[in-house]
């Protein structure tokens, strides 16, 4: 059984009597326990709304679930309640902030803020031996040391780890890390997904990683999801070779397989904005291999198991 | 590594606490010699303005000594600093009292105003803040901003005027003159002027600290504060009040300066003895010594208070100052 | 945006008003100002519509016939410290030794610390009651806030690149500054400016309102509405309507000033 299942899921923001505004269109997806998933996608392809689904955040940001189902191993999270969350938030979903600099609260040390992510993922434990583990789990070297600094105090690197002991600090089942590189170096950024990976491995946590850098999430997840313009376009396992055009483009517009003296490629054009979609695949427009029947009809759905696509022309796409 | 780094912070924070009482210090000289200064820019000769052109020569000499205005300008201003750092701030001309001890008279009066009107702003301002901050509805921050615009259009003295007629005369629920120096009774006289204070500050306080927490509100952090479940009272103060107020607090300490200006007007309206109605008084005896002695008070107050406010502002929020 | 130009046009409108009322009133009424036209304290009626005062005046001639007067006085008492600070603040921000640098900065933070109202009262001790003195004293302590301002937006203007383009293509001195400092540094003191004509049109009706500006007889709202406080409770329109008439004109420009800030924060987004 998977530990998480998403199916049909559209995320919009409701507008009084005018129809809502739709980001995030009958999304699907299934996570086995400890599975590393990386989540791809431009800026407004809907991957931020859809993990904010999983911490039960819509409501704050004026969003909410129009349609579908979340089900993380037999809870229906689509259908909780504020009181309820209060149990799945920490305790079986644990979240990363998307930056290092804006995530850690600017006002708490890093110990008050451990206390707390202690205090809910672990009601009644010794907090501070605890947070001791929790520092050593993350790889921080001397944590007495980092316990009464506050985060302005400490490397983005720093505050990052700090970040993902507080989000593991109740063991749970899902961790979500919302882009948790963003502004890193990129020396940094590979230690903190070598960290994820460390955790997953010792944990057994599933990790759904958020991430517009198909680079970065390429070598350390089992597959990766790619979102465009709030749809699911591809579920590709890591060592498969991507099938859709979208995909595709973006594996080659990576810096590191442009030949030398080669244009590095990027894609054309701007994806559509949120509620400014076309019919038929969003991504038509974009495509050098679009065919008339592209642009009829519903966004085309994921087909396939194990490598799921939802280009109506996978043949084409070399 | 980590200990260079928490000791480089530690120092930082000192030097520049260190430089922030340097420059008050700087200023606070300053102060001193503007008050110095007042007597002597006057046109023409304060000791014949005073007396009169046709008083006996002998007495103008007389008060020409008295003020020290017959040395130089250099040993004056030595004599002031020395008198000043031992509690002597001269005679006043009107009632050849000490005016430290006038000042010490009726500044307790004036800091009763300011502390009551403190208390009471942030007990109006902060729920009010937040309680904007907190709705999604478009018009009514629109409604905030005109009814603030509005409010701090309006004179305190006419404020007063009218608060005197309604609670005053009409509605006879404030003493409309008199005062009762020790708390609590002085309350009864104070909450009326420090309402009328409010009229101005609330507006100015609830905007920043509304236009903070509004930015607050959108940051990232806020996002593990839920996660963490933490409870209403708790996520209030640590994810949305405390990264919030720096900025609040620098402006209410600015803010007294301006509040002390207020009181001048405020105390003369309803006839409190406190340190600016002695103002307005000393002004229209031409009482120069009493002048200088209350500009040079009210001067290091705000400087004081300033400095006060900043630090404040660190210790509550981290960031400030070390950006 | 909208709620900008919305603020804007409102306040105009308010303004223009009183203003045309302070012209038109003046010309039009059969009273003068300081004429005695009835019997003491009659209340508004059809012949005097705001009332009459202790002498027997018109409340509602002396309340327009003081426009131009409080309106006039804050003018200068704006413009002339806006000048002078900006000028000063762009002199001082070229200075390039630190001993003076800190010790004008400290002198400015000095002046600026005490209030404004003090310090204006203490000055008025030596220069007498009187509107003129108002507005010297308004030259001598509020040119600081101008400068302030302008010092730290001319010290940016000048780290900028067009100006080190300007310096090194050999235009003289005189042309950079005028053509690039003024212009930059004066859209900021005149924004302030804008919020500040309604601090000093306070402060001009406070000090009269404490005798320390207009002396009576002289229409001006402050000291009308000093003539009227001992008689508040039995003729309140000689204190209300010259009252009214300052928050009016308070209000006008309060919604400009606010109007013009959001418009500038709606283009900056």
């Amino acid at each position: 059984m998977s530990l998480l299942d998403i199916a049909d899921l559209t995320i919009g923001i409701p507008r009084g009597r005018a129809t809502p505004l739709v980001i995030v269109e009958n999304a699907s997806l299934r996570l086995q326990p400890g599975e590393m998933l990386g989540l791809i996608g431009e800026s407004g392809s809907g991957k931020t709304m859809l993990c904010r689904s999983l911490i039960g955040t819509l409501r704050r940001r004026g969003a909410a679930i129009l349609s579908g189902r979340i089900t993380l191993a037999g809870t229906d999270l689509a259908h909780t309640d504020e009181h309820a969350w209060r149990d799945i938030r920490g305790r079986r979903v644990g979240y990363v902030p998307q930056s290092a600099l804006a995530g850690p609260n600017p006002v708490m040390t890093i110990a008050a803020q451990l206390r707390e992510a202690i205090l809910q993922g672990t009601p009644g434990t010794d907090v501070p031996a605890r947070a001791r583990e929790l520092l050593d789990l993350v790889q921080i070297r001397r944590p007495e040391r980092v316990l009464d600094q506050y985060p302005h105090q400490l490397s983005g690197g720093m505050r990052q780890r700090v970040m993902i002991a507080c989000a593991i600090a109740g063991t749970p089942e899902l961790l979500v890390a919302d882009e948790p590189t963003t502004g890193l170096d990129v020396t940094v950024q590979a230690g903190i997904m070598q960290l994820l990976r460390d955790i997953r491995a010792r944990l057994g946590t599933a990790i759904i990683l958020v991430s517009h850098d198909l680079a970065l999430v390429d070598d350390v997840c089992d597959r990766i999801l790619v979102m465009h313009a709030g749809a699911c376009v591809e579920s590709v396992p890591a060592n498969a070779a991507p099938r859709h055009p979208y995909t595709i483009a973006l594996n080659r517009s990576r810096i590191e397989l442009a030949e030398p003296g080669a244009p590095l490629l990027t894609i054309a054009g701007q994806p559509p904005s949120v509620g400014d979609w076309p019919p038929g695949c969003r991504f038509a427009a974009r495509c050098s291999i679009a065919q008339p029947d592209c642009g009829l009809g519903p966004h085309p759905p994921l087909r396939g198991e194990a490598h799921a696509n939802a280009c109506l022309h996978p043949e084409r796409a070399a | 590594m980590a200990t260079d780094d928490q000791q480089a912070a530690r120092g930082a924070f000192l030097r520049r606490s260190l430089g922030r009482l340097a420059r008050a210090t700087g200023v606070a000289l300053w102060v001193m010699v503007i008050a110095f200064g007042l007597i002597r820019i006057a046109p023409g000769d304060p000791v014949i303005a005073l007396l009169g052109a046709e008083a006996p020569p002998a007495a103008i000499e007389k008060m020409r000594r008295d003020l020290r205005l017959d040395v130089d300008p250099a040993t004056q201003f030595v004599e002031y600093t020395w008198g000043m750092l031992h509690g002597r701030l001269g005679t006043s001309i009107e009632t050849r009292r000490d005016v430290a001890d006038i000042i010490a008279e009726s500044l307790p009066v004036t800091l009763g105003i300011i502390a009551v009107t403190l208390v009471l702003a942030l007990a109006m301002a902060v729920p009010l803040a937040l309680l904007i901050a907190t709705r999604r509805s478009p018009i009514v921050p629109y409604v905030f901003r005109a009814t603030t615009s509005v409010m701090l259009a309006i004179p305190t003295f006419f404020t007063a005027l009218i608060g005197l007629i309604l609670f005053g005369l009409h509605w006879r629920i404030a003493p409309i003159i008199g005062y009762e120096p020790g708390f609590p009774g002085n309350l009864r006289f104070l909450w009326l002027p420090a309402l009328v204070i409010c009229t101005h500050l609330v507006p100015v306080l609830s905007r920043v600290l509304h236009a903070s927490l509004v930015q607050t509100r959108g940051e990232e952090f806020v996002e593990t504060g839920i996660i963490r479940g933490v409870s209403r009272l708790r996520f209030a103060w640590f994810y949305l009040l405390k990264p919030s107020l720096a900025p609040s607090i620098v402006l209410l300490s600015y803010m007294v300066g301006v509040m002390i200006g207020s009181t001048v007007i405020i105390e003369t309206i309803f006839s409190l003895p406190g340190i600016g109605r002695s103002l307005v008084g000393a002004v229209i005896n031409r009482d120069y010594p009493l002048v200088q002695g209350i500009v040079l008070v009210f001067g290091l107050f705000v400087v004081a208070v300033s400095l006060a406010g900043d630090l404040l502002a660190n210790w509550l929020d981290p960031r400030v100052g070390a950006a | 945006m909208n709620e900008g130009r919305i603020g804007i046009a409102g306040g105009t409108v308010m303004l223009a008003l009183l203003l045309l009322a302070g012209a038109a009133v003046p010309l039009l009424s059969e009273f003068q100002p300081n004429e005695l036209v009835a019997i003491p304290f009659q209340p508004p009626s059809r012949d005097y519509w705001f009332g009459t005062d202790q002498l027997g005046r018109d409340v509602f001639t002396r309340v327009f016939a003081a426009v131009y007067r409080d309106l006039g006085v804050a003018f200068l008492g704006v413009t002339i410290p806006l000048v002078l600070g900006t000028a000063i603040g762009i002199l001082l921000s070229l200075a390039t030794s630190r001993i003076v640098t800190a010790l004008t900065g400290s002198l400015i933070d000095a002046i600026n610390a005490l209030p404004l109202l003090v310090l204006a009262i203490a000055l008025i001790a030596l220069f007498g009651p009187g509107l003129k003195s108002i507005v010297i004293v308004l030259a001598m302590t509020n040119w600081a806030r101008y400068a302030r301002i302008a010092r730290t937006r001319a010290s940016v203007v000048a780290r900028m690149a067009y100006i080190e383009a300007a310096r090194l293509q050999g235009y003289p001195w005189h042309r950079i500054l005028l053509r690039h400092f003024v212009p930059n540094v004066s859209a900021e003191t005149l924004a302030y400016a804008l919020s500040d004509f309604i601090l000093v049109i306070m402060l001009i009706s406070g000090l009269s309102f404490l005798s320390l500006g207009a002396a009576p007889p002289t229409a001006e709202w402050g000291v009308m509405m000093s003539e009227g406080r001992p008689f508040v409770l039995n003729a309140w329109w000689m204190t209300i309507f010259p009252g009214i008439a300052l928050c009016w004109a308070g209000i006008g420009l309060s919604f400009i000033a606010e109007g013009m800030s959001r418009r500038e924060r709606g283009a900056g987004e």
